[in-house]
């Protein structure tokens, strides 16, 4: 019997099938799925979806949906921003007093200084601003953002949202991608393969990006603590640092609705397609799983990843900053040349000198920022409190305002991290929207900063 | 300048135009060639449709399809004649049996990649025939099968046109007019002609789509006044013409008293019916894959801020649809 | 659940022509006696109970659509070494989105020596219906019923009994995530692999005029590919048109499964490239 024959037999039979012959086969699957289940399943009372329901007319109720939402990201931002802050500090003295100790112990069994230099100021002092800029924050983070995963809370988001991504052309499952995203845009990117369409998962992978992950997060607040928290009282620090944040996060999904819709206006020209979505009963999460999975699994996974693009980049950093050349050195000078464009993008040169070093992993950026800084003579140890940084940005590098207001835009921003665009990659096994993920939102990056800095000028307050 | 520079110059020229397969010239060739079986492609379709509708082809008709000076018309039906695809009798053009193929194949092509832009790359269906016209000429036969059995063996095409199977063999179209059907009694859309493109965009402008059930309301010389027993449509009689509609078949009768899931209030009780025939490909599967069979009770559960989409309790599971999908649900509340 | 831990030592079963397939689709079996793999609807707790199995820690979380990916890990039992295989969640193996096409081409040509279908007590109904398909393809099934304290909370009283009986293959209450009932479940599954228990999958038959399609076609299947398990679903299959399996038919690929001969062109193992994390 040839293959062919059996095709052609095929088709002859199902041309004479009545035409809803599929919906048949499938009605019959679950008519006799009932009847088993029927079977097996008594109800001992008819309680079943209470609890159930009463929480989900609340998370989704037209009224409570979005403010619960609101609610719920600030709090985890808070818990974030608040528990970051009192353990940050200890871990800093811990790590630059070792420094300290190291570096005196090279001394004093007479390394020659371009060892010590090498190791403790290059080196060892990048990696001890990674692990005490990203840990805390990721210690709370992960665990907190896991619990409600776990809970089911997620899918109930991209049914609060979906409408608003029907209306740019994207579709309703992006929220949980763009969740993903706040762990890990690699992960994120991965996630999108739960969209059917590959009109609407380009879109969700192209625009990714404008969720502030893990690395970057950091960074936002770092500055929100330092710079727009600091001129309030004690006592209202933390609210303020953890709302200067959670807007960051809505200008980001501002931004992902309106590259949503152009992208569906123009390169991927389409309309919203079908949208189905199970949301699934709730579930008790597994607390010491949780904790597990979210400071061994992933808190470590990613700070050691971090750490190996740390340990080279001080590296680089050092060795740049101790080329002299005449009175001044490399890094100084190449961020000297970069610091028109910088200005113009109410920036500075060594930000962008930080950001290329950064591109294999966003989450060194401040780290490389705080050591060229350093490396100009400033401040030899690492500065351990919040005070000591704005001293650092403000009366040594006349950092103002509007530097970190455009940082944290640029941080929401700009380009993906290395390994997401090698993601972007392999998932679209194309060069061009990996490229154009690249160009994307580079370019929002550059103007939206741009325009602040501009706008700050005209009216005077920069 | 010196001479080796001038003799560089032309060799380079001279290898630019002539170089077989990258060459200008090859290129202006597979290019003539393409261009020349597009055209042939296009005369068969004509011959076709106007078979079809039980009228004759002419070199006239054929020129005014076509857009050509009658220069070029003639030496194309020249050709079409020396590869055995038409026959002239007297001033009309008659396909070949080979011809009819051809053109059977290239309909295929055409409503099958309408199909793919539709279901899969789910494309408005405004742009569908543009795209489709560009596509149609570049597949192979087995191409063409391995299409078809991607998008699960299609019949019709989004605007109701039969797809020819690889047989060759092609359903009727059924329907009439809108503007031929006399009584009150409700109609389901068959078919919405997209030519000429102008009258195609009123029809979906107005929101008009395959599958669904209307009925007249009035009739005059200017306008034809229908509705879907909640929207209100106007249409010109010229753009009513194209769009032809069917008596509701015996099964599609209960739908008339059927609502679209969409329409129930909430907690309010329905078991589905049928679904709407405008769902097909993926979407359907998905649809009854998850429990969406006719004969399933559901209910709205859950309403966000927005009013869509809403989750429906489906076999004890909350599934959320969007409106216009829950729309495609025909259900009888219990 | 003591003995399920353990490091696997390795001996090489190259030889063995039922692993060659699975070799294809970027499965290391050689150190492994057997392949159980782990389908089930969306957030049914596959992941968890891998994770309870393996020892691993395969991210889980509560979506449809936390597992993307296919995630493999071992784990050993009565002296048997088990290679466990963690597929996307899946409604059904009908329609052809990326991941079901991914659980459904691995229990179709990946031709795992047992499949455990993990079901949600608490929406059996929903789960049957693709217990029913997947049992169409093989009749190496294990039906596991997890969330049982779910169940329980919610005042569901499962009768694993009953569904055996009307299945026809072995189904088993479990709460992945305590562990509990796992034990009688690997038992089962390995009584699956070593025929002593011989299932019966309930197939359903549909309208009579399907069945007379499906009953001319399958003798032709198995006249082209004698011994073929699943030609019935090959029918069906067929008559609904899948693109894949009509590709499978074609190019030979089902009549190799059949003969477990050595192929070289699988096309579809580079599209089940296996990432771990995510
Ligand atoms: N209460 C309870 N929850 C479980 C059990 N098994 C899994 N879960 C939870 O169910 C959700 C889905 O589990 P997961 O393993 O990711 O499902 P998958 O999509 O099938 O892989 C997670 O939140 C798990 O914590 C169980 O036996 N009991
Ligand atoms: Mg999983």
């Amino acid at each position: 019997m040839e293959a062919n024959e059996i095709l052609a037999k095929a088709e002859s039979l199902r041309n004479d099938l009545s035409t809803g012959f599929r919906d048949e086969i499938v009605k019959s699957l679950y008519t006799e799925a009932e009847n088993i289940a029927k079977r097996a399943v008594k109800a001992a009372t008819d309680k079943k979806y209470d609890l159930d329901q009463k929480i989900d007319r609340l998370v989704t109720s037209p009224y409570t949906g979005l403010p619960i939402m609101l609610l719920l990201l600030s709090f985890v931002i808070w818990l974030t921003v608040s528990g970051a802050n009192v353990v940050s500090n200890g871990i800093a003295v811990v790590l630059f007093g070792i420094g300290d100790y190291g570096r005196a112990l090279f001394d004093q069994i007479g390394m020659p200084w371009w060892i010590t230099g090498f190791i403790w100021d290059g080196v060892y002092l990048s990696l001890a601003w990674v692990v005490s800029v990203m840990l805390p924050p990721m210690m709370i983070f992960f665990p907190a953002f896991t619990f409600l995963e776990d809970l089911g809370y997620l899918p109930r988001v991209a049914f609060n949202m979906d409408w608003l991504f029907k209306k740019t052309g994207a579709h309703g499952k992006q929220s949980l991608t763009m969740a993903m995203g706040f762990g890990c845009n690699a992960a994120g990117v991965i996630a999108t393969r739960v969209i059917d369409s590959p009109r609407e998962r380009l879109i969700a992978i192209l625009t990714n990006n404008f969720v502030p992950c893990n690395g970057r997060f950091p960074t936002l607040i770092m500055l929100a603590t330092v710079f727009v928290a600091a001129s309030f009282p004690p006592a209202l620090t933390s609210f303020i640092a953890a709302g200067t944040v959670v807007g960051v996060v809505l200008i980001g999904v501002l931004f992902t609705f309106l590259a949503s819709w152009i992208l569906s206006k123009t390169l991927l020209k389409g309309e919203a397609s079908a949208f189905t979505l199970e949301l699934p009963p709730y579930r008790r999460p597994n607390i010491s799983r949780i904790l597990y999975t979210s400071i061994i699994d992933r808190t470590i996974f990613v700070l050691w990843r971090a750490m190996q693009t740390a340990a080279p980049a001080g590296a680089i950093i050092w060795i740049l900053a101790n080329i002299h050349l005449g009175d001044s050195n490399l890094a100084r000078m190449i961020a000297d040349w970069l610091n028109p464009f910088g200005l113009l993008l109410g920036l500075d040169g060594v930000i962008l000198l930080a950001y290329i070093i950064a591109i294999p992993a966003n989450e060194i950026v401040v780290p490389t920022m705080m050591m060229v800084y350093m490396g100009a003579g400033m401040m030899i140890n690492g500065p351990s409190g919040n005070s000591a940084i704005f001293d650092l940005l403000v009366n040594g590098n006349g950092w103002t305002m509007l530097t970190a207001i455009n940082l944290m835009l640029f941080a929401l921003l700009h380009n993906p991290c290395a390994t997401t665009i090698l993601t972007i990659y392999k998932e679209t096994k194309s060069y061009k929207w990996a490229t154009l993920s690249v160009v994307m939102t580079l370019g929002t990056a550059f103007l939206v900063t741009f325009l602040t800095a501009s706008f700050a000028r005209l009216m005077g307050w920069a | 300048m010196n001479m080796t520079v001038w003799l560089a110059l032309t060799i380079v020229l001279i290898a630019a135009i002539f170089i077989p397969r990258m060459g200008f010239l090859a290129i202006y060739k597979t290019y003539r060639a393409t261009r020349e079986r597009e055209l042939v492609e296009d005369a068969l379709k004509h011959l076709l449709d106007r078979e079809q509708h039980g009228r004759q082809a002419s070199p006239e008709s054929l020129a005014g399809t076509l857009n050509l000076q009658r220069g070029r018309i003639t030496r194309l039906i020249e050709d079409m004649e020396t590869q055995g695809l038409l026959e002239s009798r007297g001033t009309n053009l008659h396909l070949t049996t080979q011809g009819e193929r051809w053109a059977l194949h290239v309909v295929r092509a055409h409503r099958l990649w309408e199909r793919y832009l539709t279901d899969e790359a789910r494309m408005p269906l405004g742009r569908i025939h543009g795209e489709s016209e560009r596509r149609e000429h570049s597949l192979t036969e087995a191409q063409l099968n391995d299409l078809d059995a991607a998008l699960g063996h299609p019949t019709r095409d989004p605007h109701g046109d039969p797809i020819p199977t690889r047989e060759g063999t092609l359903l009727k179209t059924e329907g009439m007019p809108l503007t031929a059907w006399q009584s009150e009694d409700p109609v389901r859309i068959v078919h919405l002609e997209d030519e000429p493109a102008l009258a195609f965009e009123q029809i979906l402008a107005a929101g008009l789509r395959l599958g669904q059930t209307i009925r007249i309301l009035d009739r005059n010389p200017q306008r034809i006044l229908l509705t879907d027993g909640e929207t209100e449509f106007r249409l010109a009689p010229a753009v009513a013409a194209n769009v032809s509609v069917a008596p509701l078949p015996e099964s599609e009768a209960a739908k008339a008293n059927a609502i679209p899931l969409a329409e129930l209030t909430y907690d309010q009780r329905a078991e589905i019916v049928v679904l709407d025939e405008a769902v097909q490909g993926f979407t359907r599967r998905r649809f009854l894959d998850l429990g969406l069979t006719p004969g399933t009770v559901v209910y709205p559960e859950l309403q966000n801020f927005f009013g869509d989409p809403r989750a429906y309790r489906v076999r004890g599971t909350l599934i959320a649809l969007r409106k216009d999908q829950a729309a495609q649900i025909w259900v009888k509340p219990v | 659940m003591t003995n399920t831990k353990t490091i696997l030592p390795t001996e090489h079963c190259e030889t063995c022509p039922a692993f060659t397939q699975l070799e294809q689709m970027g499965i290391k079996v050689g150190d492994f006696d057997r392949v159980v793999a782990l389908a089930g609807n969306p957030n049914t707790g596959k992941s968890t109970l891998f994770n309870t199995l393996t020892g691993l820690k395969q991210h889980t979380g509560n979506w449809p659509g936390k597992t993307v990916t296919r995630a493999e890990g071992g784990f050993e039992f009565n002296k048997m070494r088990y290679k466990l295989v963690d597929l996307p969640g899946t409604y059904s193996l009908l329609s052809a989105s990326q991941d079901e096409e991914v659980a459904r081409d691995f229990i179709l040509f990946g031709q795992p020596s047992c499949t455990i279908v993990v079901c949600d007590a608490t929406s059996l109904e929903r789960n049957l219906n693709l217990v029913l398909q997947v049992m169409e393809i093989t009749e190496h099934v294990v039906v596991a019923i997890n969330l049982m304290d779910e169940a329980k909370r919610k005042g569901l009283e499962v009768d694993a009994r009953s569904l055996s009986r009307d299945l026809g293959v072995p189904a088993i209450a479990i709460t992945a995530r305590t562990g509990d009932g796992i034990h009688t479940l690997l038992g089962a599954v390995a009584d699956v692999i070593e025929g002593n228990i011989v299932t019966k999958p309930l197939r359903v038959h549909g309208t009579p005029e399907f069945q007379k399609a499906v009953n001319e076609l399958v003798p032709m299947i198995e006249q082209m590919a004698p011994g073929i398990p699943n030609a019935r679903w090959l029918a069906i299959r067929l008559l609904d048109g899948d693109a894949r399996v009509q590709k499978a038919l074609s190019t030979g690929e089902l009549g190799d499964i059949v003969s477990r001969q050595q192929r070289a062109d699988v096309q579809f193992s580079a599209k089940m490239s296996v990432e771990g994390r995510q």
